[in-house]
């Protein structure tokens, strides 16, 4: 092996690319060569460096691009498409049946009924399965997926949507789990946090907590993560509480979100703590959360600058 | 340094259970082929990260990175019903990365000739900059480093190709293997070796006298 094609090797060994054998032979040239061996030493200096300049992910980046995804998609779901044309059929047709069918009454009802039992089956939705009383047919909210096959035929996947109430204790499962779903209803951040003021109470439920932890960390309106904070005072000592206060702290892009999640966290008086504040200390450039944090460090007596 | 180690890209520890159970990556395509939204966030968080940090990187920029994060997973939910696993997820996502990122850098060079892109670039450097306490304590090897050298390579990187930065960072930092960066951008992996070995020569001679 001649010095040049070890100049061009020395780098694909370094990167860890080439075989067992290539790399053999060039490890022979390098124990012979002094000043090959030496470029191997500078490279492998250089691409040290390389590493310091890696570029860091600002904090709260990669939560905001989630939420402004999740917004997007919502947004892409909600297209004018096919959807909608069905979703106009069906109200047309179930809502407001066409005139000449109403003096048929009855009947013609029944057969439009019996038309959408079978065509729209009553199997699909959260609300069926826990036993909601029946209510006005369904329309289609969305058609997912159309696949036509050879023989002519389509298959079409959508979701229905029937209006329906239920009156019930807050401690009726039912109830709760309705609770569950409006609080992550993306369409409505004002249901959003209703529903959370509601289930406040239940925190002593595992579903409960865990959904408001998911709010929490998740949900794209900062008023509504607020309030899932707020219910979730009474928990600042469990694990998972704390465990997701910590990430929401060195993540959210709400500063009132941030300086409520120092002083819970700062309520449990664990000493692991301190290193989260530390690490928020980094990064932080709200002044307001950073004074609130560095008070609280001192609060707990723990140095600033050390971890 | 990040090197041979790495097989295949650094994913974190969600990826890490994707891949053991290689199964589930498929049958999470498939449910979210067939309009299933939670099994598409669960991909999602799967490459996100990673996806950002490539983005960031590259463009070195939290604005241009959130701008390809977000039009990267878009096209990604627009195209995923027409996916046919003839490739790998991983391959097929990082494609519609890169060309992203390409597109952004290409952007950049146009704007760089019509008027004067380094003030925004050095702005961006100074933001670094105004921070230099928090950076000491969060890494002391950034404080090491002198400015003079930081501003270097931050130029080397600057003044490679787009291409010759894609694969660099693909390898340097994302770790992953030229055969399957040349699978990604559409090329050879003797190709991307050249990208690599011509990368590392413009790092050498701009920053030779530091080694
Ligand atoms: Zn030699």
């Amino acid at each position: 092996m001649n010095c040049e094609t070890a100049r061009q090797q020395i780098v694909l060994l370094i990167y860890g690319e080439l075989s067992f054998e290539e790399e053999e032979i060039l490890e022979s040239h390098l124990d012979a060569c002094v000043e090959c061996n030496q470029e191997r030493a500078r490279l492998e200096k250089l691409s040290s460096f390389a590493d310091l300049a890696e570029s860091e992910v600002p904090a709260g980046l990669l939560a905001r691009c989630r939420r402004d995804l999740t917004a997007a998609l919502e947004q892409e779901r909600r297209r004018p498409s096919l959807s909608s044309i069905f979703r106009g059929f069906w109200q047309k047709w179930f809502v407001n049946p066409p005139m000449w069918m109403r003096p048929a009454g009855a009947l013609a009802m029944l057969a439009v009924g019996f038309f959408g039992a079978r065509l729209l089956p009553d199997q699909s939705s959260a609300l069926s399965q826990i036993g909601v009383s029946q209510g006005p047919p369904p329309t289609i909210s969305k058609v997912r997926l159309v696949n036509p096959d050879n023989s002519g035929q389509v298959l079409v996947h959508y979701d229905e949507v029937r209006p329906r109430e239920l009156r019930g204790n807050i401690n009726d499962d039912r109830i709760r789990r309705l609770l569950l779903a409006a609080a992550a209803d993306p369409a409505d951040p004002g249901l959003r946090v209703d529903s959370i003021d509601i289930l406040k109470s239940q925190t002593s439920d595992n579903e409960v907590r865990h959904a408001l932890l998911n709010v929490l960390r998740a949900d794209t309106n900062s008023g509504v993560r607020l309030k899932a904070l707020d219910a979730l005072r009474p928990y600042a000592k469990d694990p998972d509480t704390r465990k997701t206060l910590a990430q929401v702290l060195l993540s959210d892009d709400n500063p009132a979100v941030r300086t409520q999640a120092i002083d819970l966290l700062v309520q449990s008086k664990e000493p692991d703590v301190a290193g989260v504040l530390q690490q928020l200390l980094q990064n932080e450039e709200n002044g307001y959360v950073r004074s609130r944090s560095q008070k609280a460090l001192n609060d707990m007596k723990a140095s600033v600058g050390t971890f | 340094m990040k090197t041979g180690a790495t097989l295949a890209l650094d994913h974190g520890p969600c990826r890490a259970v994707g891949q053991n159970l290689g199964m589930d990556e498929a049958a999470l395509i498939r449910a979210a082929q067939a309009g299933d939204q939670d099994a598409f966030e669960r991909l999602v968080r799967d490459y996100d990260q990673s996806v950002l940090r490539l983005a960031m990187n590259l463009l070195r920029s939290p604005e241009d990175a959130h701008d390809v994060y977000q039009e990267a997973f878009l096209r990604v939910y627009r195209n995923l019903p027409s996916f046919r696993f003839d490739c790998n997820f991983n391959t097929w996502l990082y494609r519609i990365v890169t060309n992203l990122c390409l597109d952004h850098l290409r952007k950049r060079k146009v704007r760089k000739t019509e008027s004067s892109v380094v003030e925004t670039e050095e702005g961006s450097i100074d933001r670094m900059d105004s921070v230099p306490e928090q950076r000491a304590s969060s890494d002391p090897q950034r404080a090491l480093l002198s400015s003079e050298l930081r501003t270097r390579i931050q130029q080397v990187l600057a003044g490679m190709t787009p291409r010759e930065r894609l694969v660099f960072e693909l390898r340097h930092f994302q770790g992953m293997r030229l055969r399957a960066i040349g699978e990604t951008l559409g090329t050879t992996e003797e190709a991307a070796k050249n990208c690599l070995f011509r990368a590392t020569q413009k790092m050498r001679s701009a920053l030779g006298e530091f080694v």
